[in-house]
């Protein structure tokens, strides 16, 4: 049996087919993909609701990081890959034409699997997407490097080591100095691709614990193979398979009552 | 066997001999090098000698530079003299005798039954002249200041070098004075002749600008003067002193002071008076000028210029590699033709380098140069500046020939660092161009560096294609000096490895050359490995600061 977190404010049930433009942080409409000949996501649709936390969840090779490496375009990486479908942010396409990219970036924040700091001090680490606006003000920036710190519970252990290397960090706390690094540039939408696939229980209890947190500042969507995982942080669960939303719900609803056999097969160990 | 054959122990056999052929190669032609060029500056001993040769009876006082075994046949077919030999080899001695201008040669070749007596006296002396090479013999007499005196007054020698750091300060002002003071003007003067040139050919030449440029020649010319009598008061100051030397035909030689250069007495030096000595002799060879065609005097200036233009080569093929990987790997598509493309720049590293000079002389020389000549420097031709050549074709040529290195190695470093970090960057807003400049390039840098370490190494000893486009036996200035703009790329210049081709093959004095072959080797590669290990402390030191994840 999954436990479920039940602090979340589930009891305020969205109804996720009909959000609120104002509820909406983002909303994806009949996304397809196709890596060259291969179509990876097959006409998705979903409103992800603001301040709440999203996991997508589903077998290896489902889609679910691919969708959400769409929500920031880091697909445009990918050479073959072709995108059609709309992804809106304040009401307008991600995808269209006059959209910038990095500016995109800037507002949809990303941590990946593995923890990737750069070869640098801790606190230039932090600071970087700052100085990519050109912010030079010593005060704004040690302000954001606490803030940033504090707010991916990482300040206390390195406050005393702010110009060491990053890679003197262990894995857990890198990752959590990744987030730092992402929400120091204040995104409203943080992505998360399966954030502790590559850390220990211990670390991976402290960002779930973090995850709790950053919701009541940002939207977050995370990508976990860990189904036991998403019932502790989410309030909405997608469950994706082949490439296909097959359901999605608020977490309650899912892992109790899924709609869907094929949901029930995979939150009940059948296959995945 | 088969088993023995199976288990793989002939091949790791195999592979560790040719590991060791390869080391043995290295070090034997490092020591072979360094044995040979650090004992020129030992002192050998002095002896005199009783030698029966040509059918007279003679003294002759030299150092030993050689000893070799002949095979009698070979001294037969000759027709020397091999009264009183028996066996099938003979000893032969190479003896240099020095005093150049009184016998016909400076080296002598003895064999064993000529030498009827060998002594080793403590006083005799070795002169090192500013011209004709070293002079042997003993001190009889100095000259101070018109007055004799009686070298066995003077038996710790401490007149006799008194008077020749006197001398030596003299000179060194009187040659400093000619460097800077009068070469810088010089140099004004011939820049007011451009200036007039100049004019003359815009047809702006005023009587007004006119005058004021002959005034400033004049001007010029007068400090010319003062300066000019300031010289020769200084060379006939230090003329005042002489030695007599007895030499080995017993005559007395008279050489004034301001010829000598350095005496010493080899014979009555001790173990550590020898090292200091070598120290003494090793150090003129690094910071002197050469003298006598090369065959005498120290490297100095080219030194200089091997270092120099190195480091100019460096500085423009750098950027220039590096942009082009940038551009290749980041940029371009990837297709036949940067495939194509990048094969073309491997091969170019297989072009001999004969043909970079070639190349270099005729495009960047005559057309790149004439043409900034033409645009530029109109009023002194035909008098060629940057059209004939000199330091900055020759760096420029040099960075051509190992563009390639760089640019694979930097290739190779760009595809080296982790995708995730290159992402990481993206998601945080920064473009393309961003996280190139703030990190993909400096985590590159290490390999960047080892780019330019293989292209100083390949820079350093190339010889072929600088003779071609600005390597000189002799430069008469260093293209860094005291006068407006204080680097002058347009230079010829002097270079190590020219110096060795010059000296051992191009040297009146095949001899006396020989041993600074190897000095200069040996130096040129002291010079490569300093380069290199420069190039590899920083790049450790990047390496440690830009350590990634992976490793």
């Amino acid at each position: 049996m999954i436990s479920l977190n039940t602090e979340n404010s589930r009891d305020t049930k969205l109804d996720l087919a009909n959000l609120t433009a104002e509820q909406t942080a983002l909303e994806v409409k009949n996304l397809d993909l196709y890596y060259g000949s291969k179509q990876a996501l097959f006409d998705v649709s979903m409103k992800i609701p603001k301040g709440q936390v999203t996991a997508f969840i589903g077998p290896s090779g489902c889609g679910k990081s691919t969708l959400l490496r769409c929500i920031n375009r880091m697909n445009d990486l990918v050479d073959i890959c072709k995108i059609s479908g709309e992804i809106m942010l304040h009401g307008q396409n991600i995808y269209d034409k006059s959209v910038d990219v990095a500016a995109l970036r800037r507002n949809v924040g990303m941590v990946f699997q593995r923890p990737n700091p750069f070869p640098k001090s801790i606190y230039e680490n932090v600071v970087y997407g700052l100085r990519l606006q050109g912010i030079k003000d010593r005060r704004v920036l040690d302000e954001a490097v606490e803030r940033s710190l504090r707010g991916a519970a990482l300040w206390e252990e390195v406050k005393d080591r702010l110009h060491e290397n990053a890679f003197g960090l262990s894995g857990g706390q890198q990752q959590r100095l990744v987030i730092a690094r992402a929400i120091a540039i204040e995104p409203e939408v943080l992505l998360l691709d399966e954030p502790t696939s590559a850390l220990d229980p211990i670390s991976t209890l402290t960002i779930e614990e973090l995850i709790n947190d950053l919701k009541s500042r940002y939207t977050v969507v995370i990508v976990t193979h860990n189904m036991q995982q998403a019932a502790r942080v989410s309030d909405q669960t997608a469950f994706m398979y082949m490439g296909d939303m097959v359901e999605y719900a608020d977490t309650n609803t899912l892992f109790t009552t899924p709609a869907k056999k094929q949901t029930e097969d995979y939150i009940t160990g059948r296959y995945g | 066997m088969n088993k023995w054959f199976k288990s793989g122990n002939p091949w790791i056999w195999m592979t560790a001999g040719a590991v060791s052929i390869s080391l043995v190669a290295v070090i034997g032609l490092l020591l072979l090098i360094a044995a040979r060029g650090l004992v020129y500056f030992w002192p050998s001993p002095v002896l005199e000698m009783e030698v029966h040769q040509f059918g007279k009876n003679q003294t002759v006082i030299g150092e030993l530079y050689e000893t070799e075994l002949v095979p009698i046949e070979r001294l037969q077919a000759s027709g020397a003299n091999l009264e009183g030999l028996d066996g099938d080899f003979v000893e032969r001695f190479l003896i240099k005798t020095g005093n150049r201008e009184y016998v016909d040669l400076d080296f002598r070749w003895l064999t064993e039954n000529e030498i009827l007596s060998k002594t080793r006296p403590e006083n005799i002396a070795v002169v090192e002249r500013r011209t004709n090479g070293n002079f042997y013999g003993y001190v009889e007499g100095i000259v101070k200041g018109g007055e004799t005196i009686d070298a066995s007054l003077d038996t710790d020698h401490a007149t006799l070098y008194e008077l020749l750091e006197r001398s030596n300060d003299i000179i060194e002002q009187a040659d400093s004075l000619q460097r800077s003071d009068i070469g810088s003007i010089n140099y004004s003067l011939e820049r007011l002749r451009l200036k007039q040139r100049k004019y003359e050919m815009a047809e702006e030449l005023t009587a007004e600008r006119l005058a004021g440029i002959e005034a400033e020649e004049e001007q010029l010319h007068q400090d010319y003067l003062v300066l000019e009598k300031q010289l020769f008061a200084y060379r006939d100051d230090a003329r005042r002193d002489q030695l007599i030397i007895r030499d080995m035909r017993g005559e007395l030689v008279t050489i004034p002071m301001d010829n000598v250069l350095d005496v010493f007495f080899p014979n009555e030096m001790n173990w550590f008076d020898k090292v200091g000595h070598w120290v003494h002799q090793a150090t003129k060879f690094i910071v002197s000028e050469p003298r006598e065609a090369n065959t005498e005097g120290g490297v100095f200036p080219a030194i200089f210029g091997t270092v120099f233009m190195v480091m100019l080569m460096a500085v423009i093929v750098t950027p220039l590699g590096v942009v082009a990987a940038i551009y290749l790997h980041e940029y371009a598509g990837n297709n036949s033709l940067t495939r194509l493309i990048r094969i073309a720049v491997i091969n170019l590293a297989g072009v001999p380098s004969i043909v970079y000079g070639v190349f270099g002389l005729g495009f960047f020389v005559y057309m790149l140069g004439g043409s900034i000549d033409s645009l530029f420097y109109q009023e002194s031709l035909p008098t060629p500046t940057f059209g004939s050549p000199g330091v900055i074709w020759a760096a420029l040529t040099l960075a051509i020939l190992t563009l390639p290195v760089v640019i694979v190695s930097t290739e190779e470093g760009l595809s080296r660092i982790p995708s995730a970090v290159r992402q990481g960057s993206l998601a945080l807003g920064a473009t393309k161009a961003e996280t190139l400049w703030r990190i993909v390039i400096p985590m590159a840098s290490p390999a960047i560096m080892t780019g330019l370490i293989l292209a100083v190494a390949r820079a350093a000893g190339e010889v072929a294609p600088l003779m071609l486009v600005g390597v000189v036996k002799l430069a008469p200035t260093l293209p860094l000096d005291g006068n407006f703009p204080f680097i002058h790329l347009e230079r010829k210049f002097m270079h190590l490895g020219f110096h060795i081709y010059d000296v051992g093959f191009q040297s009146p004095n095949v001899e006396a050359a020989r041993p600074l072959v190897y000095a200069t080797a040996f130096l040129l590669v002291t010079v490569i490995i300093g380069l290199n290990l420069a190039a590899i402390q920083i790049r450790n030191r990047l390496r440690e600061k830009f350590k990634t994840l992976d490793q």
